[in-house]
């Protein structure tokens, strides 16, 4: 397939919108469009009160054309505010670039700018830019003056991707890229939708927040001891650690590790770390004011596709619901009569590492429903008639072994993860490389191709430049990472395309809602479709699914964050408990 | 299943069937990149290593071997050179054997003499040796007995990844730089207290 594919036609088209009343969160309103023609240069030009009128694309949008966009799901929202029907066929051009460069320095970043200047192309500088695009969010009235500059800026972004795609052409792999417009139309539908909040429980947060602090504190503290006023203090957190008997990473210096990403660690594990882990969050980073609530009472932001290295969604974290403070979810409600549901595969990385390596003991092992019993169970560890409840102890090491494994961590890391002896941590490590030999030879070739070819891919073609990345970690686990990225993004296309309201993806789970009398409908058809996804990019090889329900009037809430919200709400007399 | 709010569906795309789309993982296939042998001492086994033997006669080799015990090496001997220093070198079949990390290694056992008999230590070796051809064994010496005392693993644990290299692979690596061609070599030399 290439562009000569598409009989009726090539448009290169651009919108400029702003959100409805000026507030974040919203659905944006268009402003105006225009269309060209690739690679004739036609151009039509629509002011907003055109627009308004025009039932339907002014150009053709059926199997046979091609939409051309950059960052196509912010054209696609304008197409479904105005009531077009969406086109059969998007190519991104953005996606393609992050493609085409993933990996790469990129000196002028990866906006339209940025890859003009990549392909040494001309573009409007960057401050007419943001000129416009202030007066653009001004939202109007504007002088007839402006309105013409505004088109005329609008158009500036076509005659710039007329020129990106000529230069783009034949380094894009169409069907593929075809695969990731339809992704980017998905993420469009699901960036529409957004999470149900509750406003109540918002507002209250926002009006009490500041003052509750110091009462949050104190009766979070309580049971710890480690805060002097509103600072954390260190040694009191080691003292803490010693009398609860917790192994805690450090740092070469010695000292306690106290970055955050070792609370969220540890907290896996220790579950009575997750209160202050929690605490020191919701302290350090909280801006409620950022999380972007539309009128509707619905959490809407930009996704952001493709923008980790790993194709995976960036979305901002202070922006977005499911941004770092778990305990911020219990936000999250279902509209009366509504139920939501959060479908995440089980063990996605396991059993993709599984499947991709073609290792017959780990696809076993993931197949027993329980990958980290039967780890231990084929290293001959423990019994073949052991269980969960027989084998607790031993289960949480193998667990863990696999998880170290997953995240590329040391025996030291490991050793402290279980509270174990190095040696331990040592055995189970060789255990894993004994027992899953095929994986490992496969994942040493990775990292040879990486090394040697100088790129590593997943199974829908996205991509990563490894030149410049020589962390043996990352290019071990990038396969997985990528085809599971790679997998939520068919997953996304699959249940958009059936109709089924998914009001966020969240890294290996997609959030979904439904009236109550359809919502174990809709978490059927959503398994099914995530179980054919995972089919899909494991050539057969199939992943289960894990559901956690919420229906109205419960709210959501992650375990790890329960206490937080109970103390919180608590404190501000506020909201319904978890 | 949806509400009037609901933004229109795409149409069902007529993109190809997904699966035709998909990439193999098989990094590495086009690069042919493969471990090398680099290294493969010549030793017995360390008396906390698990070890196995290869199970077949072609992965033995019979040679005239010369040890160093100042500098713990060993070298082969050609054997016009061995019959000329016969009180320095011995007879013995190199065994290739593996560890639990799959590092080969060979184990030399001293030959029974002229007499078809052996030292008890080296006749105690040839018998571990015979065993970790089946079984995952250590060995460690007992100077009562004056032989080697057997352990066997007690787990069921899976048999050794044995590299793809032939015995003469094994030996060529293992004696690289450590063959005696000539009585002029300084070790000989050495020896004979000729430098």
């Amino acid at each position: 397939m290439t562009a000569l594919d598409f009989s009726d036609g090539i448009f290169l088209v651009d919108f400029e919108f702003h959100p409805a009343r000026g507030r974040e969160g919203n659905p944006p309103v268009p402003v105006c469009m225009v269309v060209r023609e690739w690679p004739s240069g036609r151009t039509w030009r629509y002011a907003q009160a055109d627009l308004q009128q025009m039932a339907a694309a002014p150009f053709p949008t059926g199997d046979k054309a091609l939409c051309v966009a950059y960052y196509a799901s912010a054209e696609m929202d304008c197409f479904h505010v105005l009531g077009w029907a969406p086109p059969a066929n998007v190519l991104d051009l953005f996606t393609e670039f992050r493609c085409l460069t993933n990996g790469l320095r990129l000196p002028h970043g990866n906006g339209l700018l940025g890859a003009l200047m990549h392909f040494g192309l001309p573009g409007i500088g960057g401050e007419q830019k943001d000129t416009m695009r202030d007066l653009i969010l001004t939202a109007g009235p504007w002088s007839s003056a402006e309105q013409l500059a505004i088109l005329d800026y609008c158009e500036t972004d076509v005659v710039a991707l007329d020129n990106l795609l000529t230069a783009m052409h034949d380094q894009i792999d169409w069907p593929r890229a075809l695969l990731r417009g339809r992704y980017m139309q998905a993420v469009s539908l699901i960036q529409m939708n957004g999470v149900p909040i509750d406003i109540d429980a918002l507002a209250k947060l926002q009006t009490h927040w500041l003052a509750i602090q110091d009462q949050l504190i104190a009766d979070i503290d309580r049971d710890y001891g480690v805060f002097e006023g509103r600072t954390f203090k260190a040694r009191r957190w080691e003292d803490y650690l010693v009398a609860k008997d917790i192994p805690w990473p450090r740092l070469e210096s010695g000292r306690l590790d106290m970055c955050d990403a070792t609370f969220r660690e540890m907290a896996r594990t220790y579950i009575e770390v997750a209160p202050i882990r929690e605490l020191r969050s919701a302290l350090s980073e909280m801006r409620l004011a950022n999380l972007q609530v539309g009128d509707d009472e619905r959490n809407r932001c930009l996704l952001s596709p493709f923008r980790a290295r790993t194709g995976r969604n960036q979305p901002s974290n202070s922006k977005f619901i499911f941004g770092p403070s778990v305990w911020l979810r219990g936000l999250i409600r279902p509209k009366p009569g509504w139920g939501l549901a959060y479908v995440d595969w089980s063990q996605q990385e396991f059993g993709i590492a599984a499947a991709l390596s073609g290792d017959p003991a780990m696809m076993e092992a993931y197949r027993s429903g329980d990958p980290y019993l039967a780890f231990a169970i084929q290293a001959g560890a423990v019994p073949k008639n052991a269980t969960k409840k027989t084998h607790e102890a031993e289960r949480e090491q193998f667990k863990a072994c696999v998880l170290a494994v997953q995240y590329g961590m040391g025996e030291a890391s490991l050793a402290a993860r279980i509270n174990q002896p190095v040696a331990r941590a040592r055995q189970l490590l060789e255990l894993h490389r004994r027992t899953y030999r095929q994986f490992w030879k496969w994942s040493d070739c990775a990292v040879d191709e990486a090394v040697l070819g100088g790129r590593l891919w997943a199974g829908f073609g996205w991509q990563i430049h490894t030149r410049d990345e020589l962390n043996d970690r990352s290019l071990r686990n990038f396969p997985m990472q990528a085809n599971g990225a790679e997998m939520l993004r068919i997953a996304s296309i699959l249940l958009t395309e059936a109709g089924i309201r998914v009001c966020a993806p969240v890294h290996d789970a997609l959030l979904i809602e439904a009236p109550l009398d359809e919502l174990d409908q809709a978490i059927a058809a959503t398994k099914s479709l995530m179980q054919e996804a995972s089919r899909i990019v494991l050539d057969g090889f199939e992943l289960g699914s894990d559901v956690k329900e919420v229906r109205y009037p419960d709210r959501y809430m992650d375990k790890r964050g329960a206490v937080m919200w109970d103390k919180v709400m608590s404190l501000i007399g506020g909201a319904a408990p978890a | 299943m949806q509400d009037q709010n609901t933004p229109k569906q795409p149409a069902p795309s007529t993109s190809p069937d997904l699966k035709s789309l998909r990439l193999p993982a098989n990094y590495g296939a086009t690069l042919g990149v493969k471990k090398l042998l680099t290294i493969v001492p010549v030793v017995r086994p360390k008396k906390p290593q698990f070890f196995r033997t290869h199970g077949s006669e072609d992965m033995t080799f019979p040679a005239m071997i010369l040890e160093n015990k100042e500098s713990r090496e060993s070298y082969v001997v050609a054997p016009e050179i061995a019959q000329e220093i016969s009180e320095l070198v011995r007879p013995v079949m190199l065994h290739a054997a593996i560890d639990r990390q799959n590092n080969a290694f060979l184990i030399p056992v001293p030959l029974p003499g002229e007499d078809g008999t052996r030292n008890p230590w080296h006749e105690s070796l040839a018998q571990a040796v015979e065993h970790a051809k089946a079984k995952w064994i250590r060995i460690a010496a007992n100077m009562h007995v004056g032989g080697y005392d057997i352990y066997e693993a007690e787990g069921a644990l899976p048999d050794p990844e044995w590299p793809e290299d032939g015995i003469d692979a094994l030996v060529e690596v293992a004696f690289r730089g450590k063959i005696i061609s000539s009585l002029d070599h300084p070790v000989v030399q050495s020896l004979l207290g000729k430098i």
